[in-house]
């Protein structure tokens, strides 16, 4: 058991450096525009672990010092619980950077497809429900 | 290694495991044939229950993307759309689906919840087969018993199933749904008159198809057959899904 034990973190290591098709309840396109795509960094202020969208939110500074809070949409807890994310795997405080789509609305709503946590470089692909449109 | 940093390392490698083994997302499923080497045989032959019927049990998924478009394997052009369900095909694809039910968290019903990328149980107990769908915390009964399907039901989302065994498969009929469901994302229409029969053949202990006939003569100039492949998920479980939890998609698109 406890070489199993040891080999778990491995495996969730390598399940959360690859992207699976995941979770798409309904159209990606309704919300989202994938042409619309945007790249954000900024501190993590808050992630909300629930169905059916795991959402977390971001303090981005643009060129003028200006601070806008994103709201960045995940998989599902569940897709993500799959894919070797927990519930702590973005914490308030974290520096990341966000690859993702642009709500058609053009508000600060984004789908995200890849984010990179800052301190490990570490790219943790979303469940994004645009891989599965 | 010193047994101190023997002790720490062992203590990391336990915490780094705990929020996996704290859920019973990698847990070993009791009565799965196993290879020598511990893994589930899933190519071992299916099992049949104490009276020799197909047995279904299980944790499946479904094995190809078809909840986008059910039709995705068939030929271009094979669906017989009668003419007022086609043009509302198309602008339902025009509008990128915004309308689907499932954005207000309904569920998707038969035979959409089966091609949705969560994993389901299917549960066989005396008089009924039972699945639990994990997506939208839903569950369908198919009755075995010998009931006929009912007369002039309620419509609803999931109709109403009764199911039975012929030699190489377990077979479900249903009907009584509603006028709204939709059967894929796409957004292909159904109605009343819709009528469905899931044909469940197990090849082996890991995989079985699903022959989906749709016969609904409101929407469709004849009845049309897909077939959905699904994998069991050895050493897993369900896990909560309660949509109405935190539903964003209204604030998304500006409604």
């Amino acid at each position: 058991m406890r070489l199993l034990d040891s080999l778990v973190p491995l495996v969730v290591a390598v399940a959360l450096t690859t992207p699976q098709i995941v979770s798409a309840h309904h159209s990606f396109a309704a919300e989202f525009d994938s042409s619309k795509v945007v790249t954000l960094t900024g501190s993590v202020t808050k992630v909300e672990w629930q169905n059916p969208h795991t959402f977390f939110y971001l303090d981005v500074k643009d060129d003028s010092g200006s601070v806008t809070n994103w709201s960045l949409e995940l998989g599902s807890p569940n897709g993500l619980m799959r894919d070797g994310w927990t519930r702590t795997t973005l914490k308030i405080g974290d520096v990341v950077t966000v690859e993702g789509s642009q709500a058609r609305t053009g508000k600060p709503i984004a789908n995200a497809r890849v984010v990179t946590l800052k301190a490990t470089g570490q790219r943790l692909f979303a469940a994004s429900s645009q891989t599965n449109p | 290694m010193r047994p101190i940093r023997l002790m720490i390392a062992t203590v990391a490698l336990v915490l780094a495991a705990m929020p996996v083994s704290a859920q019973w997302l990698r847990y070993p499923t009791a009565g799965i044939p196993r290879t020598a080497d511990g893994k589930p045989d899933l190519l071992a032959p299916p099992p049949k229950t104490a009276d020799g019927h197909i047995d279904i049990t299980g944790l499946w998924r479904p094995a190809a993307a078809l909840v986008a478009d059910i039709a995705a394997r068939l030929p271009p052009g094979s669906v017989p759309f009668q003419p007022w369900a086609e043009e509302l095909y198309k602008q339902r694809r025009a509008n990128n689906s915004k309308d689907d039910p499932t954005t207000n968290c309904i569920v998707g019903g038969v035979p959409r919840s089966d091609l949705v990328p969560y994993p389901f149980k299917i549960l066989q107990v005396p008089g009924a087969v039972v699945i639990l769908y994990e997506a939208v915390h839903s569950y369908r009964q198919i009755f075995t018993d010998g009931r006929a399907l009912p007369d002039d039901p309620n419509p609803a989302w999931f109709g109403y199933s009764v199911g039975r065994w012929t030699n190489d498969a377990f077979v479900v009929e249903s009907t009584g749904f509603n006028d709204n469901v939709w059967i894929d994302n796409n957004g292909k229409p159904a109605t009343s008159a819709l009528r469905v029969t899931e044909r469940f053949r197990r090849q082996d202990f890991g995989h079985m198809d699903v022959e989906i006939m749709i016969d609904d003569p409101k929407a469709y100039t004849r009845p049309w057959t897909v077939t959905l492949p699904l994998a069991l998920v050895p050493d897993s479980e369900l896990l909560e899904y309660i949509c109405n939890e935190n539903n964003k998609y209204f604030e998304i698109i500006g409604k």
